[in-house]
């Protein structure tokens, strides 16, 4: 419920930012090929997709293509960037994403490289993937046979380069996990004292497992944890601590949220690859 | 017990005034300006690569190129280390400096625009593009600085943690400002009189 609260309220703060400075949107990522000129067919897009798809599962590189109307009125190099804080394509730590965008009323396109692959497309490189390979089909509004031929020519200097190879998806811990099991140590141990010294071993202990539970939960929202390994995290706490004091072992509520929103996976998505603004952008 | 729950509480408490947000702000910014540093570096050390080809083509374009090079003397004559941040006023002559080579390199490489053998030359066109791609990074390095400069300084200046940072002696940092910008953005003057006539200008 106060996770739901936030991301509406977020999102309600984002748009509203967003209309504020008229920006272009950064569509969302779900795909590996997004286009919102309507200019690619449905096949051309999956052809595209199976190829970089292949190619991820084969040298865990992410490329993203994005065609969109205009970028105006900001740069397409300041939208570049905006676009690849949101997506984050590419390898945690080996960023090795690449991001196309193709402004198609702007007649401008934009190769976002990643910091891992600055090495195999330096700035010049790039230049010359969009001046020379890609330009000529742009010029000729082949569309799809440019995109195609300048994601090849990347696909074929991305494979010079050595690159640990793909692995499963990973399990991210939490960051705040450890943080917040700290914190919550303190706070077993405060609540209790302060509790047990005031109502009593017997139902002070009661209260205290209640407010613990209920602390829990709260902290959880703050540090974006599961609202349920917060409460039992809370709860064994509560419990090592009374065990630890030596009392009868009174086992507070934990309080019953339905909270915990699961976050929806979406088909395809960045793994957390940083990008420093290397690349080139072109225009035809 | 109450000495338990007051050694408690002063730790709560201890960790509540953001010290710690201090410390991983600052260290934020630190590693933000070595990024600003190095993109000015990687940008100062294609300078005379630039010159040597446009020389090539146009070597009587002698001011532009005068100002080039000596802007990047200037620039290098300036001790770029991480503790600029916490000088004010080097920080703001290191900015002027950066600010000076970048209109002195947007000049050289408009002037380049009326040499058609220059333009087509191919280790002309790549530094371009470098040049082009390091302008960027500069400024995405800028904005993450700022961005993270922004943060601390709220940490700083905020009430409980403000106590915090002057106990420890947190101060604020300088950010890039519009007032340096507008030094760097000011458009080259156009000047007809003194029409240089030289042998092959304009396409």
């Amino acid at each position: 419920m106060l996770i739901k609260l936030r991301y509406t309220v977020g999102l309600g703060l984002l748009l509203f930012m967003t209309t504020l400075w008229a920006e272009v949107a950064i569509p969302d990522l779900s795909q590996r090929v997004t286009d919102l000129t309507a200019t690619l067919s449905t096949e051309q897009i999956a052809a595209l997709d199976t190829k970089l798809a292949d190619f991820e599962a084969k040298k865990g590189s992410q490329i993203a293509v994005l065609m969109l109307p205009s970028t105006q009125p900001e740069d397409i190099a300041a939208f570049g960037i905006r676009v690849a804080e949101a997506w984050k394509i590419g390898r945690k730590n080996l960023d090795d994403g690449v991001i196309l965008i193709v402004a198609k009323d702007d007649r401008k396109s934009r190769l976002e490289v990643g910091r891992g692959l600055e090495g195999v497309i330096p700035d010049a490189i790039a230049k010359r993937v969009l001046a020379e390979t890609m330009r000529p089909h742009f010029k000729d509004n082949d569309y799809a046979g440019g995109i195609e031929a300048g994601v090849s020519q990347l696909i074929g200097l991305i494979e010079g380069e050595t690159l640990p190879a793909p692995s499963g998806n990973s399990s991210d811990t939490s960051d705040g996990f450890d943080t917040f099991l700290i914190l919550l140590f303190f706070c077993c141990v405060i609540i209790d004292l302060i509790f047990s010294s005031l109502l009593g071993s017997g139902i002070g202990a009661a209260v205290s497992g209640i407010s613990i539970g209920a602390i829990s939960a709260f902290a959880a929202s703050f540090f974006a944890l599961n609202i349920w390994v917060a409460v039992i995290s809370g709860l064994a706490m509560f419990l090592f601590l009374k065990l630890f004091y030596l009392f009868g072992g009174n086992s507070g509520g934990g309080g019953s949220w339905s909270g915990g929103s699961s976050s929806s996976s979406s088909d395809w998505g960045g793994g957390g690859g940083d990008f420093g603004g290397g690349g080139a952008s072109d225009s035809w | 017990m109450f000495k338990q729950l007051i050694a408690l509480f002063m730790i709560i408490t201890l960790s509540g005034c953001d010290y710690n947000t201090l410390q991983s702000s600052d260290e934020t910014i630190t590693a933000a300006w070595a990024e600003v540093l190095n993109q000015y570096q990687r940008r100062a050390d294609l300078v005379p690569n630039l010159v040597n080809v446009v020389k090539g083509y146009a070597a009587h374009e002698k001011e532009v190129l005068v100002q080039v090079t000596e802007a990047r003397a200037k620039v290098g004559s300036i001790q770029a280390t991480p503790a600029l941040v916490n000088d004010e006023q080097a920080f703001k002559n290191f900015i002027a400096a950066q600010g000076q080579m970048t209109s002195a390199i947007s000049r050289l490489l408009a002037v380049a625009e009326n040499y058609p053998q220059l333009k087509a030359d191919g280790m002309f066109r790549d530094l371009q593009a470098q040049l082009e791609g390091t302008e960027n990074r500069i400024t995405v390095a800028r904005n993450r600085y700022i961005n993270a400069v922004k943060e601390y300084n709220i940490t700083v200046r905020s009430f409980p943690s403000n106590l915090t940072a002057m106990m420890f002696g947190y101060t604020t940092k300088p950010s890039f400002t519009v007032d340096n910008e507008k030094a760097i953005s000011e458009a080259p003057k156009v000047d007809f009189n003194a029409a240089p006539v030289t042998a092959t200008p304009n396409q």
